[in-house]
C-alpha cells in the first residue's frame, strides 16, 4: 500500500474535533479528512489562527496526515444547505470560505483543499454555470497559487460538475494547472460514472490529490459502510496501489455520526481485509482455466516430470498477454496471463513433490528457463515449503543480477519480500529505480521501507540531480511518503 | 519495406546496429546459434549462450522494437570437439523454448565422420520436434559440401519444404533449387554473396523460396545488407511485392513452421527515446 488509510470529521460530527482526531488515530488510520464546520475549526471564529495551530499541533502528535474538506453543510448559510456555491447568482462568499480554507491548509500542511460545484440552480443555464464554474476555480486558484496549496476538484452526484470527465474538462479549459488535481469519492464512481472505480482511479492516476472511501449502490447516491453496495472493494484498492497514488483515502460516512468510532472501527477492519494479498489474486488465477491448462495440471499430477515440457510451452497454449494493459502494459507489476498459467503449475508440482525433490525441480526450470519461464519461476516461488525457501532465495538472488526488468519486477513480488534479508531487500528497490521496475511491482514495499532505504534513495535522488538528470518519480513518491 | 532478416547474430551487434535496422524496416529476425569466434572448452560455455539467445537477446531486441527468435544446435565446428558434443543432451531442453523456431545451424565444416553423426543426429531432432532445420554449407568444398548435404537431409525423411540450405552462391543454387529445400543467401559486403549477384539469381531462379539474411556476426558484416538487397532489387525492376516476399513473407512463410513465431508489434513501443527512459539497455547496461 502506498496511500494512507484515514478517516473523515464529517463522519464524527458528534465529537468535539480534539476527541474525533484522538479516536481516529487510535484506531489505526494514519490520516484524516478534515471537513472544516461551525464545531470542527471554524474559519470564521475569532480564533481561527490559535485554533488552527493547536490542531495542526495534535496531528503532528498524532501522526495524521490530512486534507482539508469544504462540504459543510450550513455553515455558510444556516438556511440553505451547502449555499452559496460556485455556480449560484452570488458566489463570493462562497470563494471567500475557499479561500479561508487555503489558508487554514497551508497552515495544516494539508495535502489539498477539496471543493465541488455545488448545484446549478435551475434558473441558471449550463452555459453560464460553466462560466462561473471555472471563473470561481481560476479565483480559488489564484489564492491557492500565492500558498502553493494543491487543490481537488470534487465531482459530486447530483451537482453540476457531476463525473470525472466533467472535472477533468474543467481542468483542461483551464490549462491543466499543477495546483488543481481531483478528489475522487469510490462510492460516487458506483452511483454515476460509467465506468468502475477502479477504472476511474486509472483515468485520474496522476492528478488524484484526494480520495474518499465508501460503499455505494448504481444511481443511489447514499454512502454506505463497505459491503452494504456494489464497491469492489479490493480491486479499487489494488487500482491505487497500481496508478502509485501515495495521498490520503479517508472513509466517507457523514450520516454514520451517531455511532462514529463503531463505524469507524468496522470499516478499519474491511480496508485492511480487502487490503490482504490472496483472494483477489486467487480469483485472477481461476481465470485461467484454459483447456490446455486443466490438462497439463493433470498430467503434471500423475507425472510430476512432465512439467520440464509443458513449462516451456505454456505461452504458446494459453497466451502471454499482460493481466492488466491498460496500466501495466508490460505485466511488470500484475504479471501476464502465462505467468499465472505457470503458476498453477507449479502449485501443483508442490502438492506432489516433498521438499528436497521439490526445490530441485524448481531450480532446474529456473536455470533451463527462458525470460518467461524464469518469470515463472519466480511468481510461483510463494508455493514452497519453508524447507525449500534456500532455493528459492538462490534463483531470486541470480534474478536480482540480471538487467531484464521483467525478471527483477518478479523477484521483488511476494516471495522476495517475505524471505530477502534488509540488504538484499533494499538493493532490490534501489535496482528497481535504475532499471525502471515501478515500484507498485514491489510487494510490501511500505512496511519493508526504512531509514537506510531512504538514505540510498535520496542519495539517489541527489546524484540524478547531480548530474542534471530527472529524479524518478516513484524516488520522489517513496521519500515522501517515507519522509 | 517491412524485413525478416531470417540470419543475424545480434549477440555480436550494438545497440546502434539495432536502431539502424528498426529505421530500415527489420521488425523481426532469426540468431541461429553459432560459433563464437574462439573455441568452447565446456557445456556449460554452450548452455549460457542459449540462455542469453532466449532470455537477454530478446529482451535487448524488444526494447528496439524488434522481436527475437533464436535456432538451437551444436554448430558443425564444434561436432568435432569431444568437450562440446555432450551439449547434445541438453538440446531437447531448448528446443522445446518459445521463440526456437529451427533446429540450426546444423551441417558441414570439414565433412568429417564426427559431423555426419552430429548432423544427421539433429536432423532427428527436428524431426521429433516438430521443428523446421537450417543448414550451414561448408565454406570450404562447398559445392562436394552441398551435394553431401542434400543427401543426409533427403536420408532424415525431414520434408524439404522443412529445410533451409544457407550461405548459397552461383556454383550451389541449382541442385538445392531443384531439392525442394528453401534457399538461403548470406549477402556479405565482399566474400559470400553480394547485392548485385543476388539481384541476377532472382531474375534466374525467380522469388519463391528465396531467403536472404545478413547474417551479420562479429566478422566484417553490416547488418543492413537485406535492406540493401531490398534496394538493389527495385532498382533492378523487381516490384514492392517482390521485394516482400523475399524479405518478409518468405522467411516467414518458412519459419512459420515451428508454429512459433510471435510477429505482434512490441507492446507499448513507440520509436522514441521517451518511451526508453529509464532502461537499463539504453542507459548502457549499468544498473
Amino acid at each position: 500500500m502506498t496511500f494512507h488509510l484515514g478517516y473523515g470529521t464529517n463522519g464524527f460530527a458528534n465529537h468535539r474535533l480534539d476527541d474525533a482526531l484522538r479516536v481516529i488515530a487510535d484506531l489505526g488510520y494514519t490520516s484524516v479528512a478534515l471537513t472544516l464546520d461551525h464545531h470542527h475549526l471554524d474559519p470564521y471564529g475569532d480564533d481561527v489562527v490559535s485554533a488552527t495551530d493547536h490542531v495542526a499541533v495534535l496531528l503532528g502528535r498524532l501522526g495524521l496526515r490530512c486534507v482539508v474538506e469544504t462540504g459543510a453543510r450550513y455553515l455558510l448559510d444556516p438556511t440553505h444547505k451547502h449555499h452559496p456555491t460556485l455556480v449560484c447568482d452570488e458566489p463570493e462568499r462562497r470563494i471567500d470560505f475557499l479561500h479561508r480554507a487555503v489558508r487554514i491548509a497551508a497552515e495544516l500542511d494539508a495535502d489539498c483543499v477539496s471543493f465541488w460545484s455545488g448545484i446549478r440552480p435551475s434558473s441558471v443555464d449550463p452555459g453560464t454555470a460553466w462560466r462561473r464554474m471555472r471563473d470561481g476555480t481560476a479565483a480559488v486558484l489564484d489564492e491557492a497559487g500565492a500558498l502553493g496549496v494543491r487543490l481537488g476538484l470534487e465531482p459530486e452526484p447530483g451537482m453540476f460538475v457531476e463525473r470525472l470527465a466533467d472535472a477533468l474538462r474543467l481542468r483542461e479549459e483551464l490549462g491543466a494547472p499543477d495546483l488543481l488535481g481531483i478528489t475522487l469519492d469510490v462510492g460516487h464512481c458506483v452511483a454515476v460514472e460509467p465506468e468502475d472505480a477502479a477504472a476511474c482511479i486509472r483515468r485520474a492516476a496522476g492528478l488524484l490529490v484526494n480520495v474518499q472511501l465508501d460503499d455505494m449502490r448504481t444511481g443511489v447516491h447514499e454512502h454506505l459502510e463497505f459491503g452494504e453496495g456494489e464497491l469492489d472493494l479490493p480491486a479499487t484498492l489494488a487500482a491505487l496501489t497500481e496508478v502509485g497514488y501515495s495521498g490520503v483515502a479517508a472513509v466517507e460516512l457523514p450520516r454514520h455520526s451517531h455511532a462514529a468510532p463503531d463505524v469507524a472501527t468496522r470499516a478499519i477492519a474491511a480496508l485492511r481485509a480487502a487490503l490482504e494479498p490472496g483472494p483477489h489474486d486467487v480469483e485472477w488465477v481461476s481465470d485461467v482455466d484454459h483447456p490446455w491448462l486443466v490438462d497439463a495440471e493433470q498430467r503434471v499430477r500423475s507425472d510430476p516430470a512432465a512439467i520440464r515440457t509443458l513449462f516451456p510451452a505454456v505461452g504458446r497454449k494459453v497466451g502471454r498477454a499482460a493481466l492488466r494493459p491498460e496500466s501495466d502494459p508490460q505485466g511488470l507489476v500484475h504479471g501476464t496471463v502465462d505467468d499465472l498459467a505457470r503458476t498453477r503449475l507449479l502449485a501443483v508440482l508442490a502438492e506432489v513433490l516433498d521438499a528436497p525433490a521439490l526445490a530441485g525441480e524448481v531450480a532446474e526450470l529456473y536455470r533451463y528457463g527462458d525470460d518467461a519461464e524464469r518469470r515463472g519461476v519466480l511468481r510461483g516461488l510463494t508455493t514452497l515449503p519453508p524447507d525449500a525457501v534456500p532455493a528459492g532465495l538462490e534463483i531470486v538472488r541470480d534474478a536480482l543480477r540480471a538487467n531484464d526488468i521483467r525478471l527483477v519486477a518478479a523477484a521483488m513480488g511476494e516471495f522476495g519480500a517475505r524471505n530477502l534479508d534488509d540488504h538484499a531487500w533494499r538493493h532490490g528497490v534501489l535496482k528497481c529505480l535504475f532499471v525502471g521496475v515501478p515500484l507498485a511491482a514491489v510487494v510490501e514495499l511500505s512496511r519493508r521501507t526504512d531509514g537506510e532505504l531512504l538514505r540510498m534513495v535520496a542519495d539517489y535522488a541527489d546524484e540524478r540531480r547531480a548530474a542534471g538528470r530527472d529524479v524518478p518519480a516513484d524516488a520522489e513518491r517513496l521519500l515522501e511518503v517515507g519522509a | 519495406m517491412r524485413i525478416f532478416d531470417p540470419h543475424i547474430h545480434m549477440t555480436s551487434r550494438t545497440t546502434d546496429d539495432y536502431e539502424a535496422m528498426f529505421d530500415a524496416g527489420v521488425r523481426a529476425l532469426v540468431e541461429p546459434s553459432f560459433w563464437l569466434g574462439q573455441p568452447r572448452t565446456s557445456v556449460a560455455s554452450f548452455t549460457d549462450y542459449f540462455d542469453s539467445l532466449i532470455g537477454w537477446e530478446r529482451f535487448r531486441a524488444a526494447q528496439f522494437g524488434i522481436r527475437h527468435h533464436c535456432t538451437i544446435a551444436l554448430n558443425p565446428k564444434e561436432a568435432n570437439d569431444p568437450r562440446c558434443r555432450e551439449v547434445l543432451d541438453l538440446l531437447p531442453r531448448y528446443l522445446a523454448k518459445d521463440g526456437v523456431v529451427a533446429v540450426g545451424e546444423v551441417g558441414y565444416d570439414s565433412m568429417t565422420p564426427e559431423e555426419d553423426e552430429v548432423f544427421a543426429g539433429q536432423l532427428q531432432l527436428a524431426v521429433e520436434h516438430e521443428l523446421p532445420a537450417l543448414v550451414h554449407t561448408p565454406h570450404r568444398d562447398k559445392l562436394a559440401g552441398t551435394h553431401r548435404t542434400l543427401d543426409v537431409v533427403r536420408e532424415s525423411g525431414l520434408e524439404p519444404g522443412r529445410v533451409l540450405v544457407d550461405h548459397l552462391n552461383e556454383p550451389t543454387v541449382a541442385v538445392v533449387a531443384d531439392s525442394g529445400c528453401w534457399m538461403g543467401f548470406s549477402i556479405y559486403p565482399d566474400t559470400k554473396m553480394d547485392e548485385q549477384r543476388m539481384v541476377a539469381i532472382l531474375r534466374e531462379y525467380g522469388t519463391d523460396r528465396m531467403i536472404v539474411n545478413s547474417a551479420a556476426d562479429w566478422g566484417r558484416s553490416d547488418p543492413l545488407k537485406t535492406y540493401k538487397t531490398g534496394l538493389a532489387m527495385l532498382g533492378a525492376g523487381f516490384t514492392e511485392s517482390d521485394v516482400d516476399k523475399v524479405l518478409w513473407r518468405n522467411p516467414v512463410e518458412f519459419y512459420g513452421q515451428s508454429d512459433r513465431l510471435v510477429l505482434d508489434e512490441l507492446p507499448g513501443f513507440a520509436p522514441s527515446t521517451e518511451t526508453f527512459a529509464g532502461n537499463s539497455v539504453l542507459r548502457g547496461g549499468g544498473a
